[in-house]
């Protein structure tokens, strides 16, 4: 760019040079004002200064890079070969003297300057600080081929024009910033839109990146998850990285620039990606030179990491670029904790929805109001009404009958009122048909508000069915045991009395073997006949068809009348009975019926398990200590065999005897205990026993002495342990 | 010796409680049915009637009011006899006119000493 022309001491001083000069300094000032950015303004300057009427050389305008302190060429016209973008570093050439003091500096002489570069010979140099608000941020420099060339005339314009200059670039940094800082604002907007839009994670992290690029004016960009679990990267948005789409890519720990973020979770800048030594093998061809990335942190924790790279060999990251790649950070950060939030939100909510959906059981919600917020299909399917059909309206007025509507609207307001509510109801189908169910209602209750409640319908019709059939066979069973019984006691009546008219005949006529004979047959059909009315107790029993026919009877003559019974099985093994019954025993009101057959199951049993010893009944009669009733205890105690623990344990379940050789060596049904136990507790009491192996037992009944308001009567069946 | 009518439709069982009577001094007449019970028994020739409740034609509740109606028998004792008592059984035989009730199988002794205690009263 070498030019041949005046220098500025072969110009003449005329008048018309003078309003040349004016004129030229006037452009300067118009090109300065036109100009838009700093380049322009420094162009401006060093062309309206390389005027012919000035007959300046050279004329160059130098900017100093705050971050290194160096001086870039940013404008030069002249003789000079100076390359855009020059830099010199601090510590040379001429031009860095009015840094350091903010003066000008006229060098009349470049080649006795020991700063001075040997670019040329000789000449003379004027350098000029560009100062914005007292601070020098350039360098004007003016040079002549010529020693001496520069008058005081020419300083004061080159005063002027770096002053000009000054506040130009001033004003262009000063409206780039305020650029700068709208555009970053206007990218936050968006981004906070784009969040608030809840849109997909992948979308908006696109959106994201896509800002991040066009903001920090870059090529490329990358942007990651992280996914704690694997400890692995995901790229999710990707902004021309590769030659293919790198969104899915996936990088451990330490892998590359963002796997090294990701685990110091500092920010890292590389001044030349293919220079650098931790590439990661799935970006090794890429076109790329500087690379900048930073963790997304959220709350401490590592959420991604985002990555801008330029193509531009030029292009340098500092620390006004990381400063608005952080400013994506936070958003990113948000935005991936929020759909990481959102989603699992809805996955929990489908899964939900599902599980009433799926519901084989109705499900319906209601509001305050008692209207029908939802309902799954299966209540639809039970009460054939569509969801539209129901929505809104009162559930109770859809599914009640006139009967069970108070009754259903009741647990409505129960079920509101925070209470649950579980009956067995019938409700009604759209057709009018009528369904049992067991109903459930619990209240809605969200962040204490009370929504309203949930009802569930469980169709119960098969169950009620087979309960039904259950009973039925039940009371067949009952039925058929009763009828059984009595068929099967017709004959043995006729056994039994045969047997002992025979055995009356037999002794008049004094003929003894038969007798014994006839004796045993008799004991044989007895004991049958016991048996079969045992079975028929218990089947009453359980059939709940046991019932009480009371009476006022005295205790003593019961006492009385059942030990005559029992007196030849106490005899039969060489036992005594001690008899020992307080004065005060009184009368009883109860059945009787079964008093006598209790005491002469327990008295029997004693006299079974006991061989030589000595069997006790014991009655008491005292207050009551709640009701004020009497109560009458009886005690039967023998020295036989005793039980263990474990043998009292079943002793009154039915056919339990302590031992199934038991059975076989003294005979009985296992049964005698379970139905006195059940009478005890049907006449309002209970029987206990205590026992020791080989020490004896002790059965306890006791009976309130007034047995209030009985089941209606029923006469027993006929049963007799005689 | 006290005259008993038995009515009682099983064979083995009027067989048997006749015999059994009568051995122990009582002299025994034998209706098969209700019908016929009413028939022998309005008569008025017995001390006591043993009647079975479950029986052919007439049952013994409605042969028991029967005889109750008729003068000549209304006076005598009736021992009510049922194989398998029913709930309220007792009731309806003493409301049907029965003086006691006894169950079967026919414990004889408890039948006698009821059947004793009806006698010596009337007598």
């Amino acid at each position: 760019m070498t030019k041949v022309r005046n220098s500025v001491g072969e110009r003449s001083e005329t008048s018309n040079d003078l309003g040349l000069r004016q004129a030229a300094l006037l452009r300067l000032s118009t090109n300065i004002a036109a100009a838009g950015n700093e380049k322009e303004i420094c162009e401006a300057v060093a062309q309206g200064l390389y005027d012919e009427s000035l007959g300046y050389d050279f004329v160059a305008v130098l900017l100093v890079d705050e971050a290194t302190g160096d001086r870039v060429l940013t404008a030069s016209v002249g003789w000079q070969e100076a390359p855009p973008s020059l830099r010199m570093h601090p510590g040379k050439g001429l031009s860095e003297l009015p840094l350091l003091d903010g003066e000008l500096h006229y060098t009349p002489q470049v080649t006795q300057a020991s700063r001075y570069l040997p670019t040329r010979n000789e000449g003379s140099e004027v350098d000029v600080p560009i100062q914005i608000n007292k601070q020098l941020v350039g360098v004007l420099v003016v040079e002549s081929n010529r020693p001496h060339a520069f008058a005081p005339d020419d300083l004061e314009i080159l005063r002027a024009a770096a002053n000009q200059a000054g506040i130009a670039i001033g004003s262009a940094r000063l409206l780039s910033a305020e650029r700068q800082r709208a555009d970053e604002q206007e990218a936050l907007l968006a981004t906070l839109a784009d969040l608030s839009a809840q849109l997909k994670l992948s979308t908006l992290l696109q959106a994201v990146l896509e800002r991040a690029v066009a903001l920090l004016k870059v090529s490329h960009g990358e942007l990651a998850i992280y996914e704690a679990p694997k400890q692995e990267l995901v790229v999710v948005a990707s902004q021309k990285v590769g030659k293919k789409d790198t969104t899915g890519v996936r990088m451990k720990l330490g892998e590359g620039a963002m796997g090294q973020v990701a685990e110091t979770r500092e920010p890292l800048l590389i001044p030349n990606y293919e220079e650098w030594a931790g590439q990661s093998p799935q970006y090794t061809q890429v076109e790329f030179h500087a690379v900048m990335v930073a963790p997304l942190l959220m709350g401490g924790q590592l959420v991604g990491a985002i990555a801008v790279m330029d193509k531009d060999p030029n292009r340098q990251f500092g620390e006004d670029d990381l400063r608005l790649l952080n400013m994506f950070g936070p958003q990113a950060a948000v935005a991936i904790e929020n759909a990481r939030l959102f989603t699992a939100a809805q996955h929990q909510r489908q899964y939900f929805e599902e599980l009433v959906q799926n519901s084989p059981v109705a499900i319906v919600t209601l509001d305050v109001n008692h209207d029908v917020v939802s309902c799954n299909p299966a209540f639809q399917n039970l009460y054939g009404y569509s969801e539209d059909e129901v929505t809104g309206r009162n559930l109770d007025d859809l599914i009640t009958t006139e009967a069970t509507r108070q009754e259903a609207v009741g647990y409505t307001r129960q079920a509101l009122d925070r209470d649950t509510v579980k009956v067995i109801s019938q409700r009604r189908r759209k057709d009018g048909s009528l369904v049992d169910v067991e109903v459930l209602g619990v209240p809605v209750i969200v962040d204490g508000e009370k929504l309203g409640l949930m009802a569930l319908y469980h169709d119960i019709t098969e169950l009620l069915e087979a309960r039904k059939e259950a009973e039925a066979a039940n009371t067949a069973k009952s039925q058929f045991l009763a009828n059984m019984s009595h068929e099967l006691r017709t004959p043995l009546n006729a056994i039994i009395g045969y047997s002992e008219m025979l055995h009356e005949e037999i002794a008049e006529t004094e003929q003894g073997d038969l007798a014994d004979d006839l004796q045993k047959i008799r004991g044989a059909g007895q004991h049958l006949l016991s048996l079969i009315n045992d079975i028929l107790d218990l089947s009453k029993i359980e059939a709940g068809k046991m019932e009480l026919l009371t009476e006022d009877f005295d205790v003593r003559a019961t006492i009385d009348e059942v030990t005559t019974t029992v007196m030849p099985l106490v005899e039969k093994n060489s036992n005594q009975l001690d008899i020992r019954c307080e004065d005060n025993l009184g009368t009883m009101h109860s059945d009787p019926t079964k008093v006598r057959q209790m005491l002469l199951n327990l008295l029997s049993n004693a006299s079974k398990f006991t061989d030589g010893g000595t069997i006790t009944l014991e009655a008491i009669r005292r207050a009551g200590t709640n009701s004020g009733v009497d109560i009458l205890l009886f005690k039967v105690s023998d020295s036989g065999i005793g039980m263990t623990t474990e043998q009292m344990k079943k002793l009154f379940e039915a056919f339990s005897q302590a031992e199934a050789s038991t059975t076989r060596r003294y005979g009985g049904t296992g049964l005698g205990l379970a139905i006195t136990r059940h009478f005890c507790r049907l006449m309002g009491g209970d029987v206990t026993v205590e026992s020791r192996l080989g020490v004896g037992s002790t059965f306890t009944i006791e009976l309130p002495a007034t047995l209030e308001s009985p089941e209606v009567s029923d006469t027993d069946t006929g049963s007799a342990s005689n | 010796m006290p005259k008993i009518l038995l009515v009682e439709d099983n064979e083995m069982n009027r067989d048997m409680l006749s015999r059994r009577l009568q051995r122990k001094g009582y002299e025994v007449a034998i209706a098969v049915d209700g019908l016929q019970g009413v028939e022998m028994g309005r008569s008025g020739d017995y001390d006591l009637i043993l009647m079975d409740m479950s029986l052919p034609e007439l049952d013994g509740w409605e042969a028991t009011r029967q005889l109750r109606g008729v003068p000549e028998a209304e006076k005598i004792p009736i021992i009510a006899l049922t194989a398998h008592a029913m709930a309220g059984d007792r009731e309806k035989a003493l409301e049907a006119g029965c003086d006691d009730y006894d169950t079967k199988p026919i414990e004889l002794q408890r039948l006698l000493s009821k059947m004793e205690a009806l006698l010596t009263s009337e007598a």
